[in-house]
């Protein structure tokens, strides 16, 4: 053997053993190391609002419901968690701006274009409305479009044009909303099952429905003529029923007058011709008499109740003058 | 020992970079070409997972398998009827033969400026072809409904049940003239789609459907239209009012009608009721009197005489009288 030969043996000899050494402490590190990180990356827990999607080398392998669920690590296994239980939102025609304060508060600002629409007759009306929205199908929510929310909002204004576009403009804004609403439901819910993107449509909710601003103000006041011919046609039913109903009673009582009066002549005949019939029936036993008794009996009480009976003897001539100085003879 | 080690180490370099070179890993919602030195192999790939391939010579491209979004720009077009109006539309289209699309459009950037020009050009043909209603209404459910509705009021109408202010809310809804539709909004978008599927099918692209978002008048249409909204709501405003003012005329006539009518036949009763009574008592007096005129006579002047003379009445009685007889 060669005399430095043993110095450089030993020399690597040494270099080997620190190796040797270090690596005795490095591989149990690198170990370590890898296992934790292999603990710590194979689990994962899923919100009771949520579903995951599990992708295992790119392809999918399950949809996992909430709790603590295991996968491989290192990348083989991909979690992507998806919020399925919550009804999402998307507003048409105006924002949410805030819910911080005590009352909501919105913006309509610039979005005019959002909520302008034509109806049946080419008029204009505004139509702000809410979409709500349910992910049924993450798997699908997730691969089968690119951009769904983009595709839920662009389906809704374009079935929300369709729909108005269906209607006359009066009855958009007044007797409308309901059909409208449940009408782009179902429409919206058959196009995006087309798409077969993992959505259900829970329900749309029209907001304001207003005419243009500019037009504003005289379909108000087509309300008001409605209103003012309302009121002028109570108006005057209120005086047909005051006066009429009045009218009907005094009727009644002048019929019921006439009856009473009627009655009262009736009564009156009958009275007079019994009395006249009794009379004449004893009358008629002794007539001379009876006449002569009942004209005495009528003058005597016709005389004692004047105060001024004036007798004049046939006899006597010239009176006149005695007239009018109020000679009175007494009875 | 060192060199096995070092060979050993080499292997395991070498083993690692060929391994990770002889597959590719497809997501879901993609899909892949494989070339050979630029040149494609096979029809492309669509299944997602782990794929095996030639490390080195085979390079992988990857494009999209989802349905994608595309937004057009809004165009003003005018319609056959010469109305401007504005259309903005999307579309969702998908990537069916990955090759072609490669080869034809490179990527999807590329492929958006081809959809533009290909979609907008194929929607101007066709909005410009038609009438504006064509694009808005998408049935005559509109004239449906009046039809019926106006056969309603008018049967109604006949049997007497509903008064004037119904007809007139009927024609009050219609303002202008509502134009009858041939085709409608969704088949003027499928005819779109239909004259420009040929031409993206070229491309590897198969077109889903075409929305018209939104349409809406050129702003210097809209300031007319909305003229006409209000010059039309102020029409049928008055239309409301005189119709109130003659429902209130018809009213007060009614009533003058009624009053008089009330009035005047209680009068005609009353006096009927009179008429008759008094005629009754008249017959009673006649059929009584008859049997002694001469009684009846005496006997209701002395009862005259006796009404008929108040206790202030001056008197001047003759001696020669019947009663004074016996004064003499």
């Amino acid at each position: 053997m060669n005399q430095g030969q043993p110095d450089l043996n030993y020399e690597l000899y040494k270099l080997k053993q620190s190796f040797n050494r270090n690596k005795k402490a490095f591989v149990p590190l690198i170990v370590a190391l890898l296992l934790a990180v292999g603990f710590f990356t194979s689990y994962y827990t899923v919100e009771p609002d949520e579903e995951a999607v599990v992708i295992r080398l790119g392809r999918y392998l399950d949809t996992t419901q909430p709790g603590l669920h295991f996968k491989i690590p290192f990348g083989v296994d991909r979690v992507i968690k998806v919020k399925t239980k919550i009804v999402h939102q998307e507003e048409f025609g105006f924002r949410t701006q805030s819910l911080d304060t005590r009352r909501t508060t919105y913006s309509s600002r610039n979005l005019d274009e959002e909520s302008l629409m034509l109806t049946g007759d080419l008029n204009v009306a505004e139509v702000q409305w809410v979409v709500q929205y349910q992910i049924s199908d993450p798997f699908k929510f997730l691969f089968k479009t690119s951009e769904p929310v983009r595709n839920i909002r662009d389906v809704s204004e374009s079935i929300m044009r369709r729909v108005v576009g269906d209607i006359m403009v009066t009855e958009v804004l007044t007797t409308g909303r309901v059909g409208i609403a449940g009408d782009a439901k179902q429409l919206m819910q058959e196009v995006l099952d087309k798409y077969d993107m993992g959505v259900l449509i829970r329900s749309i909710k029209l907001q304001d429905v207003n005419p243009p601003k500019k037009v504003q103000a005289s379909f108000n006041d087509v309300n008001a003529a409605k209103q003012e011919q309302e009121k002028m046609i109570n108006q005057a039913e209120q005086a047909y029923n005051k006066v009429i109903p009045e009218a009907r009673g005094k009727a009644k009582k002048l019929v019921s007058e006439a009856q009473g009066y009627a009655q009262a002549v009736v009564n009156r005949a009958e009275g007079d011709a019994d009395r006249f019939s009794e009379i004449y029936r004893e009358y008629i036993k002794a007539p001379a008499i009876t006449k002569k008794r009942l004209y005495l009996e009528t003058m005597e009480e016709l005389f004692s109740k004047l105060e001024d009976v004036v007798i004049i003897d046939s006899k006597v001539k010239g009176l006149l003058p005695v007239f009018g100085k109020g000679i009175t003879n007494e009875k | 020992m060192k060199n096995s080690f070092k060979f050993i180490l080499f292997l395991v370099v070498a083993l690692l970079l060929v391994g990770s070179n002889s597959f590719y890993i497809l997501t879901e919602g993609q899909q892949a070409i494989v070339t050979q030195f630029g040149k494609p192999i096979g029809k492309g790939t669509t299944e997602a997972g782990l794929h095996f391939k030639l490390p080195f010579m085979h390079k992988v491209r990857y494009v999209d398998k989802r349905i994608l979004s595309w937004d057009g720009s809004p165009n003003q077009i005018p319609t056959r009827d010469k109305k401007y109006i504005r259309v903005d539309t999307t579309a969702r289209w998908k990537i069916v033969d990955a090759l072609k699309f490669i080869q034809t459009v490179q990527n999807e950037r590329g492929a958006k400026a081809r959809i533009d020009t290909i979609l907008d050009g194929h929607t101007r043909d066709v909005i410009s072809s038609h009438n504006l209603v064509e694009a808005v209404r998408n049935s005559n459910q509109i004239l449906e409904n009046l039809e019926r509705k106006k056969e309603l009021v008018q049967e109604k109408k006949q049997k007497g049940e509903v008064a004037d202010a119904a007809v007139l809310e009927v024609e009050e809804e219609v303002s202008g003239e509502i134009e009858k539709i041939q085709l409608g909004r969704e088949q003027l978008s499928e005819l779109i789609v239909e004259k420009a599927d040929e031409e993206l099918k070229a491309l590897g692209i198969d077109l889903i459907d075409l929305q018209l978002r939104r349409i809406s008048y050129e702003k210097s249409v809209e300031e007319k239209v909305y003229d006409r909204m209000i010059s039309e709501r102020q029409r049928v405003a008055q239309k409301i009012r005189s119709i109130g003012k003659g429902e209130k005329a018809e009213i007060e006539g009614r009533l003058a009608k009624d009053l008089n009518k009330i009035e005047s036949e209680a009068y005609k009763k009353a006096q009927l009721i009179r008429g008759k009574a008094q005629a009754k008592a008249t017959a009673i007096y006649a059929k009584s009197l008859t049997k002694a005129p001469d009684f009846y006579e005496f006997i209701r002047s002395l009862e005259a005489y006796k009404k008929s003379i108040k206790k202030d009445s001056k008197f001047i009685l003759s001696s020669e009288s019947e009663f004074m007889k016996y004064f003499q």
